[in-house]
C-alpha cells in the first residue's frame, strides 16, 4: 500500500525524504533484527563468562612487590598464604583439616589471622611510604581468640554456624562490614598493614578490593611487598 | 502523629478564601479537564467525559508548576494509595493499592518498557521533561494491553512540536546538591517536525536522620537523550521515527557502582484509510542493560540485558457514529540475559496477541465498550483470553460507570528460569511450570460534575488467582517461584476537586484498601489501608506574570501485618506495625516575564523523620529546599 502511494508521487525533495523514510521503515527492522540479542556490546568489558583466571601470587616483581588474588567466597575454608615461597593453600574448617607446613597469614572471608605473628596498621595507603616508616613507632598486635562464621545456610532461620578461631584484630580491620543496614555497607580502610611473621621478617599489605571483575563479593585483591 | 502536622495546613486552608477573594483570573474550572482527549482506556482518542473507565489525568501544568521531575514523586503527590518504597539494595518498589510493580503496566506513548529489577521497571527512565500529560487507568486493562496490566495502566503521553520552533531550558537545584538540567528543542515546518530532549540529573548521597534498614541513600546521576522526527507526507499519512538513550549510575559500593543503560528506537506509520478508518503500524526496539562499573581497573561488566523487538498493527473503523471497532495485534521477541540465570545464561521467547474492541454509543447517555484479547507465550506455552466490558450512563451532572475486566500476567523469564545464589545463604530457583496469574476485576463509580466542582466515588474488587511468589522448597533446600493461594483486593476511592474563578483550586482524595490473604488466616499484606492526598493552590496573574502558590499534603496510615520470621518454617511469624506518616510540600512559582518562570519549593515542610527507617518508611532526611528556573527562549 505504502509503496504504491510513493511511486505515484512526483519526485521532489519531500518525496525523496518520504521514500528514504519508507526504506528506513522497511529496512530498519531487518537491521535491528540482526542485533536481536542487543546492540552496543562494545561498550562493555567482556571476561568471557569466567571469573578472575588465576588466584594466588599472580604478580611478583624483583623489588619484592606484587599482587595476590584470593577466592575467599567459601565460609568453610581458610586460604593460607606463604610469602616465603609465594604459594597459596586452603584448608576446610568444617572437615577439621590441619594447616599445611608452610604459611604466614590466612584469610577466611574478610577475617585474617597470622601464624604466631603480629600486625600493625599504618596511617598511609602507599606501600613504599609504609616500608619507609620507622617500625619502632608501630604498635604490633598479636592474634586473639575469636570465632568465624562457617555456615550461612541457617541464616534465614535466625542463626549462624560458628567455629572457634584465632583472628588478628588489626589486620581484620582492612574492611568494615556494617550489617545494620540491608544491604550491608562495605568500607575499605585503605591503610597499609605491616605484618611481622613468625621468623621476624616483615611484609607490607594493602587490601585494595573485595570484589572480582563481576562485582561478586569475597574476591580479595592484596598489593604486597615482602620482605621489607 | 504530630498535631502541628495537621493543624497548620488547616490554618493555611482557612486563610485561603480571604486570599482568594483578592485573586483574579483563571481560565480553569474543575469540569474543563473533562474535555481533554485521552487514549489509554480504549486505545482510541476520546474525551475524558466520554470514557467509560475512570481515568485520571495529570497535566504538565501540574508537575511543571510544582517543579517535580521524578514520576514516583509526582504519582505519590497526586494519587492516594500509591507508595514507592525501597526494596533490597535501595531498588524502588511500587505498591499501588495492593498491586506491586509487576501488576501495574507503565507505558510511554503506549509502548512497554524493557527491563526490571525486583519486579519493577526503572522508574528513572520516565523523564517528565517532554511529557504532555499522564493518564492513569485503575483496574485491569489486559483486554487491551495484555500481561502485567492487572491492576492498572500508567501512560505517559509525549508532547508534540506545534510551534515553528521552540527552545526550553530548565534547571533545578536543591538540598544535597539535587540537580536537574534539561533542554528541549522543537521544530515544526509544514509536513516535518522534530523534538529533541536532553536531561541530566545528579544527587549526592543522603544520610538519613536515624538508624534503619537503610542508612544512606546512594548518590546517583542520570542522562537522558531523546529524538523524535515526524513527517506528514500527505494529509492522510503520518510517519514518525524516534530514538532514545538513557544512562544511570548509582554509587552503591566503595569500589563498585551500578550502571543502567537503555537504548530504544521505533518507527511508526499512521494512515487514515478513509474518514472512518485509520491504520497504525509500528516497530519498536528497547534494550535495557545493567552493568557493574569497577572503580579499580575501570571495568564495566554487563550482568543483565533485556532486549525486546515488537511489531504492532492497530486498525479503527467507525461504522456509523454509534459503532467503532478497534482491532490490533503485536508480535514480540523477548531476550533476557541475566546474572540470575547462573553463569550469565540467557533465554528468549516470542509472544503474540490479537485483540478486538467494540465501542457502542446507542444514544448520548449510554456508552458500552467491550473487548477481548488473546495472548500467547512461546516458552511457557501459556495462552490467555482476557475479556472486558465497560458501561457508562450519563444523568444530568452525574455519570455512572461500571466495568468487569479479566486480568492476566504471564510468568516472566526470570520467574521461570532463575538459578541464583543469594550471597551463599540460599538459592532461588525459577519454575518453568508456573501458571499465569489471572484476575477478575469489578469496578463501579459515580462522578458528579458541575460548574467548579467535581466529585468521584469508586469501589473496586479484584480476585487474583495463581499469584506468583517465592516460597521455601524443602526438596531443593532453597526458595522457588510458585503459584499461591487466591488473593482478594477491595477498596474505595473518593475524590473531590474544585477550581474557582478567583484562582483557588483544591483536590482532596482518599482511598481505602483491604487485602484478603487466605494463607493460614494471616494478614501478610503491608499495604497501608488508609491514604489521602490534598492539594490547595492559588493562581493569580500579576502585571509581571502568573504566580502559583501550592500546598500539597500526603497522609499514609499505619499498617499491621504478619511477617515470616523463618523462610524455612512458614509457621513462624511475628506481628509488626509500621507507623503512619504525613508529608507536606509547599511550592511557589512566579512567571517574571513571558517565558521565564522561577519556582521555590520546601519539601517535607514540617521536617518529619521516622524514628527508624523501615524499608517502607518515606526515604526523607527531613525538610529540603529547592529552586527551579525555566526559560522558554522562543517566548522571550
Amino acid at each position: 500500500m505504502g509503496s504504491t502511494l510513493f511511486k505515484a508521487m512526483h519526485p521532489t525533495p519531500v518525496s525523496d525524504i518520504i521514500v528514504a523514510f519508507h526504506r528506513l521503515l522497511l529496512c530498519a527492522p531487518c537491521v535491528l533484527l540482526a542485533g536481536c540479542n542487543g546492540i552496543y556490546d562494545g561498550l562493555y568489558d567482556d571476561f568471557g563468562g569466567t571469573d578472575i583466571p588465576q588466584y594466588g601470587f599472580v604478580e611478583s616483581r624483583a623489588d619484592g612487590s606484587g599482587t595476590i588474588y584470593i577466592d575467599a567466597t567459601g565460609y568453610d575454608r581458610w586460604v593460607l598464604l606463604d610469602f616465603h615461597r609465594k604459594t597459596m593453600d586452603t584448608v576446610n574448617i568444617t572437615a577439621a583439616e590441619p594447616d599445611p607446613e608452610h604459611w604466614d597469614i590466612a584469610i577466611h572471608r574478610y577475617d585474617v589471622r597470622t601464624r604466631d605473628g603480629a600486625a600493625a596498621e599504618t596511617p598511609v595507603a602507599d606501600l613504599s611510604a609504609a616500608a619507609a616508616m620507622d617500625r619502632d613507632r608501630l604498635a604490633f598486635t598479636a592474634d586473639v581468640d575469636s570465632q568465624v562464621v562457617v555456615d550461612m545456610s541457617t541464616m534465614m532461620d535466625g542463626y549462624l554456624g560458628y567455629s572457634p578461631a584465632h583472628v588478628n584484630p588489626v589486620l581484620s580491620r582492612w574492611l568494615d562490614v556494617n550489617t545494620s543496614t540491608m544491604p550491608p555497607v562495605y568500607t575499605l580502610s585503605r591503610k597499609v598493614y605491616i605484618v611481622q611473621m613468625e621468623d621476624g621478617t616483615l611484609a607490607a599489605l594493602f587490601f585494595s578490593d573485595y570484589v572480582n571483575e563481576k562485582a561478586a563479593k569475597g574476591y580479595i585483591t592484596i598489593q604486597y611487598r615482602y620482605p621489607l | 502523629m504530630n498535631l502541628r502536622l495537621i493543624v497548620l495546613p488547616l490554618v493555611i486552608l482557612g486563610l485561603f478564601p480571604s486570599v482568594a477573594a483578592r485573586g483574579q483570573d483563571t481560565a480553569h474550572n474543575a469540569c474543563r479537564q473533562l474535555e481533554a482527549l485521552v487514549v489509554t482506556a480504549t486505545r482510541t482518542p476520546k474525551l475524558l467525559k466520554d470514557v467509560p473507565v475512570v481515568t485520571r489525568i495529570i497535566s504538565h501544568h501540574d508537575f511543571e508548576s510544582l517543579d517535580i521531575g521524578h514520576l514516583p514523586e509526582l504519582l505519590q503527590a497526586e494519587l492516594p494509595g500509591i507508595e514507592f518504597t525501597y526494596a533490597m539494595n535501595q531498588q524502588l518498589s511500587l505498591n499501588m493499592q495492593g498491586f506491586g510493580g509487576n501488576g501495574i503496566l507503565f507505558l510511554v506513548d503506549g509502548e512497554r518498557l524493557a527491563g526490571e529489577t525486583l519486579d519493577n521497571i526503572d522508574y528513572a527512565r520516565l523523564n517528565l521533561d517532554n511529557v504532555e500529560h499522564i493518564e492513569i487507568v485503575k483496574g485491569s486493562a489486559s483486554a487491551l494491553y495484555g500481561s502485567n496490566a492487572v491492576g492498572g495502566v500508567v501512560n505517559l503521553v509525549s508532547r508534540n512540536a506545534g510551534e515553528p520552533w521552540s527552545l526550553r531550558l530548565n534547571g533545578h537545584y536543591g538540598s544535597y546538591r539535587n540537580q536537574r538540567y534539561g533542554a528541549s528543542l522543537g521544530f515544526s515546518r509544514k509536513r516535518f517536525s522534530s523534538e529533541t530532549h536532553a536531561q541530566h540529573t545528579a544527587c549526592d548521597p543522603i544520610r538519613m536522620a536515624a538508624d534503619g534498614d537503610f542508612g544512606t541513600l546512594y548518590g546517583n546521576h542520570t542522562w537522558h537523550i531523546k529524538e523524535r522526527i515526524t513527517v506528514t507526507p500527505t494529509d492522510k499519512m503520518k510517519l514518525s521515527a524516534r530514538a532514545g538513550f538513557f544512562f544511570r549510575e548509582r554509587e552503591s559500593q566503595a569500589t563498585v557502582h551500578d550502571r543502567y543503560r537503555d537504548f530504544s528506537g521505533g518507527l511508526k506509520g499512521d494512515y487514515a484509510v478513509s474518514g472512518r478508518s485509520a491504520l497504525t503500524v509500528g516497530y519498536t526496539f528497547d534494550q535495557y542493560d545493567k552493568s557493574n562499573y569497577l572503580l579499580t581497573g575501570g571495568y564495566d561488566v554487563r550482568t543483565y540485558s533485556n532486549v525486546q523487538h515488537t511489531t504492532r498493527a492497530l486498525y479503527n473503523h467507525t461504522f456509523n457514529p454509534s459503532h467503532t471497532v478497534t482491532a490490533g495485534g503485536d508480535v514480540m521477541r523477548d531476550y533476557l540475559m541475566s546474572y540470575q540465570f547462573g553463569g550469565d545464561g540467557a533465554h528468549r521467547q516470542y509472544t503474540a496477541d490479537a485483540f478486538v474492541q467494540w465501542d457502542w454509543t446507542p444514544d448520548d447517555r449510554v456508552n458500552i465498550v467491550s473487548a477481548v484479547r488473546y495472548d500467547y507465550y512461546s516458552l511457557s506455552a501459556a495462552s490467555h483470553l482476557s475479556p472486558k466490558v465497560s458501561a457508562m450512563y450519563k444523568l444530568p451532572r452525574v455519570t455512572l460507570r461500571a466495568t468487569y475486566a479479566g486480568g492476566f500476567r504471564a510468568p516472566t523469564l526470570k520467574e521461570m528460569y532463575m538459578v541464583f545464589d543469594m550471597a551463599n545463604i540460599f538459592m532461588i530457583y525459577g519454575n518453568p511450570d508456573l501458571l499465569p496469574e489471572k484476575s477478575d476485576n469489578f469496578n463501579l463509580s459515580a462522578e458528579y460534575s458541575h460548574s467548579h466542582y467535581n466529585v468521584t466515588a469508586m469501589g473496586f474488587y479484584n480476585h487474583i488467582r495463581n499469584h506468583i511468589t517465592t516460597y521455601w522448597n524443602t526438596a531443593l533446600n532453597g526458595m522457588r517461584y510458585a503459584n499461591m493461594e487466591p488473593v482478594g483486593l477491595a477498596g474505595v476511592d473518593l475524590a473531590a476537586s474544585a477550581r474557582w474563578d478567583n484562582g483557588v483550586g483544591m483536590r482532596l482524595s482518599y482511598t481505602y484498601t483491604r487485602e484478603r490473604v487466605t494463607a493460614g488466616g494471616m494478614q501478610t499484606s503491608s499495604t497501608r489501608p488508609h491514604a489521602a492526598t490534598l492539594r490547595l493552590d492559588y493562581r493569580r496573574r500579576w502585571s509581571a506574570g502568573t504566580c502559583t502558590v501550592a500546598l500539597g499534603g500526603r497522609a499514609m496510615s499505619a499498617v499491621t501485618c504478619d511477617e515470616y520470621t523463618s523462610y524455612t518454617d512458614l509457621s513462624q511469624t511475628a506481628r509488626r506495625t509500621y507507623p503512619g506518616y504525613m508529608l507536606w510540600r509547599f511550592n511557589i512559582s512566579q512567571e517574571f516575564k513571558r517565558g521565564v518562570t522561577l519556582t521555590a519549593t520546601v519539601d517535607n515542610l514540617f521536617d518529619y523523620t521516622p524514628d527508624y527507617y523501615y524499608s517502607n518508611s518515606p526515604a526523607t532526611p527531613g525538610r529540603t529546599y529547592a529552586v527551579g528556573l525555566t526559560v522558554d527562549i522562543d517566548k522571550l
